[in-house]
């Protein structure tokens, strides 16, 4: 009963917010503009440019494959992505509905686009919202944002290709036998580095996945080479553990949220 | 085989797809500059957020770009310019790729034994894993934005377990990989024996204290522009670290 009415008054504050935004949206917008119109444009755009973004991204590696004479081997691009691909396509999609409304359409189609979303798309469309002073849903909003991501991705692009040309002279270190441990170990030092930052989050909920991977490495060493293969156990593992803890914490917040009301009826009956 | 990674048509094939995002990004500034006027907003504002996008971003380019270095030896350099510039994120790409040359069965990433199918499954492998996002993106986000902005609040109470469940399978990755190396220190060599390799198990210790110090300064000192460095550059104090064993 209490969670229909919450529903009730939830909808009718959203619908309040929508009227508010789109009253105050037509005071600010100029005779000769179309939000509309505006929007169905972004969304053409947007849709196309993903389209060929995404047929180019799959089809270069084809290429590639013509070019060094070997193409990919399909069977072992299958076993990869069930081990590894399934996690990403379950991040991909908490992203897509977490990000999306946070950066409006537009913005949505170029953060998919030129990804690096948490660590720098994310923030910095959020700094540039808190700049220009526009709340999240409006049109104004919108146009901050993918005017953001947009400006973030040009300026990557460019340090990036300009660091590109810098690399050229020191390939032959690079490449030198010296630093060639060093990039034999790229994966581990990312790991270290995440470790830290996952496990700081939830160290409790870090302790039984790292405790059974670890003794399932021991007791059977040939697992090493399949390292990835146990991404997916481990991972579910985590999840189931995490949903108990969620649930458990959820009720605990239940049962004392329900307490006072108790005591409050008790009080009244008095 | 890193001479061909590093060949004038690998530069030509990604520069070309990386100039086409700009172009597209080019598209999506103009248009929304000439809307924002069009419909009232102040230019001044407008010219802010382009000004201030671009300088907040400078940094975390350069953390990128630190990837790019860290990549480009097993990688080669157009690859892993491409992946970073356009739609990958550093964490992502390696583990994808790590995840692929097992599966090509060339064990551990490693330009001593790469292939040119391992190469081209790996480039695939990494450009099919992320690619939901922009699925997902020209299927829904119309849809998606249109009822988000009628009835938005309803939708983000359900996502509460949302949050919980990414860290807790980020949490189960690096378990897995992190147990991996504590596993191949004790039983690499025979169960139980101690003898194994030592070298990964230490660069991801190295690097996790890189983070912690990173992340100290960053959250303790306010050093917040730290935070655009912590991931590349824990992961080069790591590396570092395995020089230096040897």
């Amino acid at each position: 009963m209490n969670n229909k009415k919450t529903e009730t008054a939830d909808m009718k504050a959203a619908e309040m917010q929508t009227a508010e935004t789109q009253t105050a949206e037509a005071k600010t917008t100029a005779p000769g503009f179309s939000t509309e119109k505006f929007n169905r444009g972004t969304h053409r755009i947007g849709r196309i440019t993903s389209l060929i973004t995404l047929i180019m991204l799959v089809g270069a590696p084809f290429l590639i494959g013509l070019y060094l004479g070997a193409m990919p081997d399909l069977s072992a691009a299958a076993k990869g992505f069930l081990a590894v691909g399934l996690v990403w396509t379950v991040s991909s999609v908490v992203e897509f509905l977490v990000y999306t409304p946070m950066l409006g359409s537009g913005g949505g189609y170029l953060a998919f686009i030129t990804g690096n979303l948490i660590n720098m798309k994310i923030p910095c469309a959020m700094n540039a919202r808190d700049i220009a002073g526009t709340k999240a849903g409006t049109t104004e909003n919108e146009i901050v944002s993918t005017l953001s991501i947009a400006t973030s991705s040009l300026v990557t692009i460019g340090i990036l290709a300009l660091g590109v040309l810098m690399l050229q002279p020191l390939q032959p270190i690079l490449q030198s036998e010296t630093l060639a441990p060093a990039f034999a170990n790229v994966v581990p030092a990312l790991f270290g580095a995440m470790a830290y930052q996952y496990y700081r989050r939830d160290l409790k909920l870090a302790v039984i996945p790292l405790a059974v991977m670890t003794l399932l490495f021991i007791l059977v060493p040939s697992l090493q080479s399949q390292t990835s293969i146990m991404i997916l156990p481990s991972g579910a593992l985590s999840i189931v553990l995490a949903w108990m803890e969620y649930r458990r914490n959820k009720k605990r917040n239940d049962s004392e949220a329900a307490q006072p009301a108790e005591k409050d009826d008790l009080n009244g009956d008095d | 085989m890193l001479q061909k990674l590093n060949s004038p048509f690998m530069y030509a094939l990604c520069g070309g797809i990386i100039l086409f995002v700009a172009i597209v990004c080019i598209i999506f500034l103009v248009r929304s500059y000439r809307a924002g006027k069009a419909m009232g907003m102040d230019p001044a504002v407008l010219k802010r957020t382009i000004v201030s996008s671009a300088t907040f971003s400078v940094l975390p380019a350069v953390g990128i770009l630190l990837g790019v270095i860290a990549l480009s030896g097993s990688l080669g350099t157009p690859w892993p310019w491409l992946r970073l510039s356009v739609i990958g994120a550093l964490h992502y790409e390696t583990q994808v790729a790590e995840a692929a040359s097992e599966a090509v069965g060339i064990g551990k990433l490693s330009i001593t034994h790469m292939t040119s199918s391992a190469f081209a499954t790996i480039a695939l492998l990494m450009s099919v894993c992320i690619m939901w996002g922009m699925i997902l993106s020209i299927l829904f986000n119309k849809r998606y934005t249109a009822r988000m902005s009628a009835g938005g609040r309803k939708k983000k109470s359900a996502l509460g377990f949302g949050d919980k469940a990414m860290t807790a399978m980020f949490i189960g990755l690096v378990s897995a990989y992190v147990g991996s190396y504590i596993g191949g220190w004790i039983s690499g060599d025979g169960v139980f024996t101690f003898g194994g390799d030592t070298t990964p198990l230490i660069v991801a210790i190295v690097s996790a204290c890189a983070m912690a110090v990173f992340t100290y300064f960053s959250e303790k000192k306010n050093a917040r522009w730290l935070e655009n460095f912590s991931v590349a550059g824990s992961m080069l104090i790591g590396m570092a670290a395995a020089v230096l064993l040897g």
